[in-house]
């Protein structure tokens, strides 16, 4: 069972929030899920390498051929603020 | 003569012999589109103006003698999680409402170079997250076979744009079960190719090591040249592979004479409730394969129990990392309201995203957080070791692997939605495909209750030829 | 008391491929904002990362320089966390296989070399940039987004402050060599972050490490150093701790400051990058590479010694740069005299770059240049002192020594006849000295040389007139 204050602290990472009510049925919704994905526990996989790439081949290296740099304008489309060529967000400071 | 209810092979001899033009047939799906769409809304975006203006030039090539490519002028509907250069593309998520990529997917450019005509993009779940076509921003897709069901989903709008004749082809991508069970929910086939045959480049990703683009037609002729006009290496997809080709097959000279089929007892185990009915379906259909000179042999695969914890450890995790780009920042809804940068990620993500994207993020990030991930992330992907090598072993001695596609069902909206795990459970047979990166085919084997069921064919990497063989005999066969 | 501090250093820098790591964008540097950037590195929906090679070529050759291990298999990750510099919402790097493991260093200190070992280098992307306006707004330019690093982490094997800025030196210079970076702290293609405690060997207890971020120069580095080794010491001495926690340096007043609490490094949520098939390196590569390796410093530092016949010194000088050790060597070849070169880099050339602050390359001489005034002094036209007044006139003129000797009639007097004249009339005008030296009194025979100078303007072949010279008080 996972607690609603554990389900805020993942919430900050993955930098969503979920409202008092939201975040009731959510903890309850994430904790059927987390009792069925628990099953695996019971796999010994002692030795087994994991699966880092489902096909056989070598990977390969970049072409240089396929340039692909796009205009400014392009660039800065679907932004919703930019300002001198650069994208805008208000200041945010650390 | 309503000519989209023609298969898209006879439309292209058609077009090809001069009979109909590439502009009539596209005008043809388009007047569909206008008739059923307001009950069906299989799209997103529809492209009506440029369909016809490239159909046009098609036409025109045609008649100047110019080499034509494998779509010959057909109509084709894309998934709006593939980027298309200049034409709105959502994902069907708030997030991206208003985005208009600056760059096209390798498989769009190849359908150009193939000269299909892009009608538009359909409608999905959310980020390709779900089985319904329900979680789309823009609203619902209904099932064209009865209008109160799902159409399945993810790549429920383009499932749907093939049974109600909107579109000749189109295009879905596959996770773990995004085409198939659509496929299946809506009586089409649909191909979920094996990972690398098919360019990922500009497929926005919901679990990268998973997600492959296939395709969806009326029949398994339509599916084939669908599926052939995108495949191939692309040095622009690091998973793409340099074996990536899908060989010339002579459809007339199939025969299921000595196809040896496997059939996992592991699925005879996993019951879920009301599956008996397509059962029943699923046994007649085991016997037009015998019956046609198949052998059939039951097989163990150990760890497919764990397919489903395996696949939801890792495709969250992937769901996590993929979707963090969406910070409204660069593209993308941006909240209005905020002082801090906390604020600035939280506000344009939270109000961004649906509940499903928000749920499966949320399972990914702890999925992978310190403490967790090794009981969590890295035992998945060593299960997904293990569950590779047990098909390696089958597919060892065997052709294909039969199921059925889904074990439920087209159900009813709103029904089994508010519980997350039984949804996740509809895909007991489809996701194992994926976690092995296999290619599978569903193909219509019937009805139950009126609503169409699908067959589930599974070969092994590559092994594409297999699964058009078996389709095709089937189909052919059980007319 | 005894204390003893622990420095380990993490250096981020910028490979000088010719295209970014994961799309085909130039790797440049100084472009108008936003300007060179494609999907792949602007982190569009849908785009995908393919490796460069010529990213993982230079890892290596890094790797080999400071004598790693080299992992003959590349595994990708993907390390989260969220900024607006960073286009994915993950930065593309390393965390369980390292490109290159363990090796180290070799420094030179007063009491001999002590090694500096590694723990790893591994290949990463590069972020964006942020500019921070004074009217409340930031900027974003993601040009150098996707740039390949490579990030150098060392074990926390530096004891000082003069410790850590010889391995930085070394480093820069080692890198210049392999010619992976051009290494500019000031253009951010080299930048270190210090981490450090200290030890009170005494009663065995230990500081809390601090991370000091955004140094910009060896200097900064330097005095965070020396700072933060007297803050540490200080809290130990009076009973408290430092907190874990990540400080920036303040130039200004050389002090450290608080950034955030805590290491944010705590959970970067590393998993497998499936975008990026694993790529096994065939060995062939591997060995080509080494086997095309440039000369490193140390080992050039001792074909110096065998080849030219020059101290153990000079030769670290002579090597301490690549620029310096390929001016040397060109020289060498052009006035075919090691011992002649050493000397004058090693005084008049050196003696220049310290007053300047400069390096070799910015100064206005060539090796051809210099040993043209060389071969003057070989062949005996100009003596040593002309010669050094002559290069100041070059390097303030920037012309050549052939212009500033005719222009100055420089060329030595080595005419016996003209020069026994002027020594007869220097012997006539000192007959004092003469007696002096007689007398056993060497000091007078510099003076009569003097004199002898005077009267030529520095012009006497200084072998010549000394030999004439002697000749004469000798009475022949
Ligand atoms: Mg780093
Ligand atoms: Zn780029």
């Amino acid at each position: 069972m996972i607690s609603k204050e554990e389900v805020k602290d993942i919430a900050q990472i993955a930098k969503l929030k979920f409202d008092d009510d939201e975040l009731e049925s959510f903890t309850e919704k994430f904790s059927l899920v987390l009792d069925f994905v628990h099953h695996i526990n019971v796999v010994d996989t002692d030795g087994v390498e994991p699966c880092y790439g489902i096909g056989d081949e070598n990977g390969f290296f970049k072409e240089y051929e396929k340039e692909q740099t796009l205009d400014r304008e392009e660039v800065l489309k679907n932004t919703t603020e930019s300002e001198y060529g650069y994208f805008k967000i208000l200041k945010v400071v650390e | 003569m309503d000519i989209t209810n023609l298969k898209s092979w006879e439309l292209r001899d058609k077009i090809l012999n001069k009979e109909i033009s590439s502009y009539e047939v596209t005008e043809a799906f388009l007047e569909k589109i206008d008739e059923v769409e307001d009950e069906i809304n299989a799209f997103i975006t529809i492209d009506a103006d440029r369909a016809l203006e490239k159909a046009k030039q098609f036409d025109q090539k045609l008649m100047e003698g110019e080499e034509i490519g494998i779509l010959a002028g057909l109509p084709i509907a894309i998934k709006d999680n593939i980027m298309t250069r200049n034409l709105r593309t959502t994902c069907a998520s708030k997030m991206l409402e208003k985005y208009i990529p600056p760059y096209n997917a390798t498989v769009v450019e190849k359908i150009t170079r193939e000269d299909g005509i892009i009608l538009g993009k359909t409608n999905m779940d959310e980020f390709a997250m779900g089985g319904s076509t329900e979680t789309s921003y823009f609203g619902p897709t209904r099932n064209p076979k009865n209008k109160s069901f799902v159409p399945g989903g993810s790549s429920g709008g383009s499932a749907a744009a093939i049974a109600a004749q909107e579109s000749a082809l189109s295009l879905g991508t596959d996770t773990g079960g995004s085409i198939r069970q659509p496929a299946s929910y809506c009586g089409v086939v649909g191909i979920k190719p094996t990972y690398g045959l098919v360019s990922r480049y500009g497929v926005v990703p919901m679990s990268n090591s998973l997600d492959q683009v296939g395709v969806f037609g009326k029949d398994v002729k339509d599916a084939y040249i669908a599926l052939k006009s995108i495949v191939g290496y692309d040095p622009l997809d690091a998973t793409s592979s340099k074996k990536a080709k899908l060989e010339d097959i002579k459809f007339e000279e199939i025969s299921l004479k000595g196809l040896k089929i496997a059939l996992p007892k592991e699925y005879d185990e996993l019951r879920v409730e009301g599956d008996q009915e397509i059962r029943e379906v699923f046994k007649k259909s085991l016997k037009v394969f015998e019956d046609n000179g198949a052998t059939i042999e039951y097989v163990s695969l150990p760890y497919l129990k764990y397919a489903l914890e395996t696949y939801y450890l890792i495709s969250t995790a992937e769901v996590s990392t993929n979707l963090s780009r969406f910070d409204g920042i660069r593209y993308g809804h941006r909240a209005l309201d905020y002082n801090t940068l906390d604020e600035l990620y939280i506000n344009s993500r939270t109000e961004g995203f649906g509940e499903e994207t928000k749920r499966r993020i949320m399972m990914g990030t702890y999925a992978l957080s310190q403490g967790y991930k090794d009981e969590h992330y890295k035992k998945a992907l060593k299960l997904r070791t293990l569950i590779k090598n047990d098909y390696d072993r089958v597919f060892r001695n065997f052709d294909i692997i039969l199921s059925i596609t889904s074990p439920i069902l087209p159900f009813p909206f709103d029904s089994v939605i508010n519980s997350p795990v039984d949804m996740y459970k509809a895909d007991t047979y489809t996701v194992p495909v994926n976690l092995a990166g296999l290619c599978a085919m569903s193909v219509p084997m019937g009805e139950v209750d009126g609503l169409p069921v699908g067959l589930q064919i599974t070969a092994n990497r590559f092994e594409e030829k297999k699964l058009f063989t078996a389709a095709y005999g089937f189909e052919r066969s059980a007319k | 008391m005894s204390y003893k501090t622990l420095v380990g250093l993490e250096i981020h820098v910028e490979l000088m491929t010719e295209r970014k790591m994961f799309c085909n964008c130039k790797n440049e540097f100084g472009s108008m904002p936003n300007t060179n950037v494609c999907p792949v590195c602007l982190g569009l929906p849908g785009a995908l990362p393919v490796m460069d090679k010529q990213a993982v070529k230079y890892a290596i050759m890094a790797g080999i320089a400071f004598n790693c291990e080299i992992d003959n298999t590349i595994i990708m990750d993907r390390k989260s966390y969220f900024y607006p510099d960073l286009t994915k919402g993950y930065q593309i790097s390393q965390s369980d296989f390292p490109l290159c493991k363990g090796g180290f260093l070799e420094i030179t200190l007063k009491e001999g070399t002590k090694k500096i070992r590694l723990e790893r280098i591994h290949i990463e992307e590069d972020t964006g940039k942020q500019i921070h306006t004074d009217h409340g707004t930031t900027l974003l330019d993601f040009n150098r987004s996707g740039v390949p690093l490579i990030e150098i982490v060392t074990k926390p094997d530096i004891n000082s402050a003069e410790e850590a800025r010889l391995f930085l030196e070394k480093l820069k210079n080692t890198i210049k060599y392999i010619g992976i970076s051009d290494v500019k702290m000031e253009e951010g293609s080299l930048r270190c972050d210090v981490n450090i405690n200290v030890v009170d060997e005494d009663k065995g207890i230990k500081s809390n490490i601090s991370e000091i971020k955004n140094l910009n120069s060896f200097k900064s580095v330097v005095k965070a150093i020396e700072y933060e080794q007297e803050r540490h010491i200080a809290l130990l001495e009076s009973g408290k701790n430092t907190d874990k926690e990540t400080r920036r340096f303040n130039e200004l007043t050389g002090e450290t400051i608080l950034m955030r609490k805590k290491f944010q490094a705590s959970d970067y949520r590393y998993q497998f990058e499936a975008d990026l098939s694993k790529i096994k390196l065939s060995d062939d590569w591997i060995k080509e590479i080494e086997s095309t390796m440039p000369e490193l410093p140390d080992q050039k530092k001792k074909r110096f010694i065998e080849q030219y016949n020059i101290t153990e010194y000079d030769a670290s000088v002579l090597t301490q740069s690549k620029e310096l050790s390929f001016f040397f060597e060109e020289l060498v070849s052009l006035i075919e005299d090691s011992k002649l070169a050493a000397n004058w880099v090693m005084t008049d050339v050196m003696r220049r770059l310290n007053e300047e602050d400069k390096e070799i390359a910015k100064l206005n001489l060539s090796a051809q240049s210099l040993a043209e005034l060389l071969n003057y002094v070989k062949s005996g036209k100009i003596n040593n002192n002309t010669a050094k007044k002559v290069l100041r006139e070059m390097l303030e003129t920037n012309k050549t020594a052939s212009f500033i000797i005719e222009k100055n009639g420089l060329i030595q007097i080595s005419d016996e006849d003209e020069l026994e004249k002027i020594i007869d009339e220097v012997i006539k005008e000192n007959q004092q000295s003469i007696e002096d030296f007689k007398n056993g009194k060497d000091r007078a025979l510099g003076f009569l040389m003097g004199q002898i100078m005077k009267k030529t303007k520095g012009k006497a072949n200084p072998n010549t007139a000394n030999k004439i010279l002697i000749d004469k008080i000798n009475g022949n």
